[in-house]
């Protein structure tokens, strides 16, 4: 089937009355959850799927995919607002969009970034149609030895693309990692650091370490801090929204970048939308020729991130529909979900399951425009509803945490989880230790020693395959070069700063 | 201290109360909702035919049935969770092989007693597997792995979807009934085994038939026998493994209703006439011909003994096979 084909079939499939229902459910509750500090993509779709059992497998990856996306235009908001991310991907978010709603100009950095997110889901969805078949390809060649590689790219990527200490972000991806060991062992089914605990067996849930390092945190961090100046609402004019002319320019270009950024961490399976909004924020602060406008308002400090964030959700679903291999924990949530309706994700789906990939794609573009249709006039909405005092809001916030955690296993032990890592993210932000890059770990370091000694097994011992295995040869060099970019330019500067002292000393 | 003795005291006396009530009770159970645990989360053929199966068990009690998914450890913790529950009829776990037989072989500190701790309803469904490779590979037979395996020890791999699973025990099973050793390759789950057996990275896998059968039909695997005592009516034409070289081996992954033990028995009795009328209906019957199934309805006692038998049998293959933690 060509793309002309599967455009065909996709539309036909995505534009029956049904799928635009679920559609459009989908991406209002991701709206909603999205601007919910708490209740995030991963738990509403967690709560969602039991729901979607009888229906179709399309309809209902529809939904569900519509949260996921739709969750990404709203976390924004509560950013701006609040401050206080409504999804762990818009923590960057906050920087600058924080300090413009500040002065004032909360309408116009939604709508901006509302704006930013529909360009950022488009141009990656393109890529998602035209390349996702191609590498659906190539698929069956990856053996547990390129995987391996492919996490270890991830891993080092993750840790050199942070902002800040590359050490500090280094050490938080090995702490990630070790927290990755707990549970079973998947070679020999022994329980590993459980200490006795049978609640343990399966390791922490991602929900509960994803929600204590970032909501639970957040709050505690926040607590701490008087009250933020309430902006007293009016009512919004399309005025408000609409940025001036010499604003536009700070727009357009970071847009494209952040696009571009988010597309391929997004596509690079292990990354996820929080590291490609870092990485998109990095790069504009670094080529802006008035970088100390950033974290003042700057509307590149927004622009960038939120397209990049939302790029990268829908480039994620390129190495789960192709190789099955999910790029972060909610895209892991909904390739459970295909699973529950029969459908294997895998190098196969792309052909065997024509209908349901197409329509899915087709239905990315109703979703996104529904989004964009969507967020406009809810603006108005949500500065009202999120300008409640903290001493109601907090409370409120911590329940939909617990609840969200709770209702992944409907176990209780999940919320003593999500508490603990609340007070241990607190603590590495008073220490200036990023979060993002535990995750990374805890979702990747399984997966690395999974692959690593599966590939060991079946090369029964022989550590070569990683370099004789063509695609592994590959991201293994990736990784070295990604490694060598981080660590040639502070020896450089070393040893530039040391020749001066060098001449100096023969001066003498 | 005081206050659990006294809880424990009225627990006690609630329970005498139970006991004496019981001939009424009989009458009158169910009398408010039932909860069958699923020990897996939302997804699976277990969540499937727990659901269907209450959605049938309501209709004929006339009592909410909800289906509650407690996911973990193979199965262990939604298990563990019933296990210690009221022995009143109204909290039923939904298990298999894995948290309700394999568990007690393979684990010490596995918290319950699948034997001790449960009173079966019934063994509701069970399906075998079949013994697949790639098209591509040499093996054209289940004599073909026995003669290569028992040449070349500790080569032949099989992938499965972890240590424990039924698919591993069958592969076990296999080993120990024909003396030979060949190589688990455990994967989490049978998508990235079946990934790395269609890409020839692996030599053969005991696989769920329903998966499996998808690309038997496209000509991708090929099946080499069944692990089952008979034809699978999915895979026409493929002898069982017993047929085909290895005369008394048969393995077998089921699903039953479970209730903690204690419960009264006619509750149980209840329960498992309302189970063997939701096996005869017409949606049923269409469900387990899609997925595989082969209907069992055993009866309370006999699924007793079954389990017993079970756990007897896969403690033997375990220890074989030095795979005890």
């Amino acid at each position: 089937m060509n793309i002309l084909q599967g455009f065909e079939t996709g539309l036909a499939t995505a534009l029956t009355w049904h799928a635009l229902m679920y559609c459009f459910i989908g991406v209002t509750i991701g709206t909603f959850v999205g601007v919910l500090p708490g209740i995030g993509a991963l738990a509403a779709i967690s709560l969602a799927l039991p729901l979607t059992y009888y229906l179709d497998p399309t309809d209902a990856l529809i939904m569900l995919a519509g949260i996921f996306y739709g969750a990404q235009y709203g976390g924004s908001t509560a950013s701006i607002l609040l401050n206080l991310p409504g999804t762990a991907t818009a923590a960057i978010t906050c920087l600058d969009g924080y300090p413009l709603a500040q002065q004032g100009k909360a309408p116009l950095a939604i709508f901006v970034t509302a704006i930013n997110s529909f360009v950022g889901s488009s141009i990656a969805i393109v890529l998602v149609m035209g390349f996702a078949p191609a590498i659906a390809e190539f698929a069956l060649e990856f053996g547990a030895e390129d995987y391996f590689s492919v996490m270890l790219l991830g891993l080092v990527a993750a840790s050199t693309l942070t902002i800040g200490s590359p050490m500090k972000a280094l050490s938080m991806v090995v702490f990630g990692l070790l927290l990755g060991m707990v549970g079973t062992d998947v070679n020999t089914g022994q329980f590993r650091f459980t200490f006795g605990l049978f609640e343990l067996a399966d390791g922490f849930s991602i929900v509960a370490v994803a929600m204590g390092l970032f909501g639970v945190a957040e709050i505690i961090s926040n607590i701490r801090q008087p009250q933020g100046v309430i902006q007293k609402v009016g009512r919004i004019r399309m005025k408000d929204m609409m940025p001036e002319r010499g604003e536009w320019r700070q727009i357009v270009r970071p847009t494209l970048r952040g696009s571009a950024i988010g597309s391929f961490v997004g596509a690079l399976p292990g990354t996820g939308p929080g590291i490609a909004s870092l990485m998109a924020y990095a790069t504009e602060k670094r080529i802006s020729k008035t970088p100390d406008r950033f974290g003042k308002g700057a509307l590149e400090g927004i622009s960038a991130p939120e397209a990049a964030n939302n790029a990268s959700v829908q480039s994620a679903f390129i190495p789960m529909l192709s190789l099955g291999i999910p790029g972060d924990a909610i895209v892991a949530v909904l390739m459970g979900a295909m699973i529950l309706h029969g459908i294997t994700p895998g190098p196969n789906l792309i052909n065997s399951e024509p209908q349901m990939f197409w329509g899915l794609i087709m239905s990315f573009w109703v979703g996104n425009l529904m989004l964009l249709v969507l967020n406009i006039p809810l603006i108005g909405l949500w500065v009202k509803l999120l300008s409640v005092p903290y001493n109601l809001l907090y409370p409120g916030i911590l329940v939909f945490i617990c609840v969200g955690v709770f209702s992944a296993d409907n176990n209780v032990f999940d919320i003593f989880v999500v508490l603990g890592f609340g007070v241990l993210g607190y603590l590495m932000r008073r220490f200036g230790f990023p979060a993002t890059p535990v995750l990374l770990g805890f979702i990747l370091g399984p997966l690395l020693e999974e692959n690593f000694r599966r590939a060991m097994l079946l090369s029964r011992g022989d550590a070569s395959v990683f370099f004789t295995s063509p695609i592994s040869a590959v991201f293994m060099g990736l990784s070295l070069i990604f490694l060598g970019s981080v660590f040639l330019p502070g020896l450089r500067q070393r040893l530039l700063r040391r020749a001066p002292v060098e001449m100096n000393e023969d001066d003498d | 201290m005081f206050k659990r003795t006294f809880l424990t005291t009225g627990a006690a006396a609630a329970a005498l109360m139970t006991a004496l009530a019981g001939p009424l009770a009989a009458q009158t159970y169910p009398e408010g909702p039932i909860t069958i645990v699923v020990p897996f989360p939302p997804g699976g053929s277990t969540d499937l035919l727990a659901r269907q199966l209450g959605e049938s068990l309501s209709a004929q009690l006339d009592q909410p049935v909800v289906v509650e998914n407690r996911g973990g450890a193979g199965g262990t913790v939604g298990a563990n969770y019933v296990a210690q529950s009221d022995p009143d009829g109204y909290t039923l776990l939904m298990g298999v092989t894995g948290s309700n037989a394999i568990s007690a072989a393979l684990r010490d500190d596995l918290p319950y007693s699948p034997t001790e701790n449960f009173d079966p309803v019934s063994i509701v469904i069970s399906s075998p597997l079949a013994l697949v490779v790639n098209s591509d590979s040499d093996f054209e037979s289940v004599q073909d792995v026995l003669d290569f395996a028992k040449e070349n020890p500790d080569t032949f791999t099989h992938g499965t979807p972890g240590v424990g699973t039924s698919m591993h025990m069958a592969g076990e099973l296999f080993a120990l009934e024909s003396g030979t050793s060949l190589v688990h390759v455990p994967y989490k789950g049978s998508a990235a085994a079946l990934q790395d057996l269609l890409g020839g990275r692996i030599d053969a896998m005991f696989g769920d038939i329903l998966v499996t059968s998808e690309y038997i039909a496209n000509g991708r695997l090929t099946a080499l026998g069944v692990t089952g005592t008979q034809e699978h009516f999915l895979l026409e034409g493929v002898p069982t493994i017993a047929e085909a070289g290895l005369p008394d081996y048969a393995a077998f992954s089921w699903q039953g209703l479970f209730a903690p033990a204690g419960t009264p028995t006619e509750a149980l009795d209840t329960l498992y006439g309302a189970v063997s009328t939701a096996l005869e209906s017409e949606e049923m019957q269409a469900m387990f011909r899609e997925r595989g199934f082969l209907v069992e309805g055993m009866p309370p006692a006999e699924s007793k003994a079954f389990i017993a038998s079970e756990v007897e049998k896969w403690t033997e293959v375990v220890d074989a096979a030095g795979l005890k933690q």
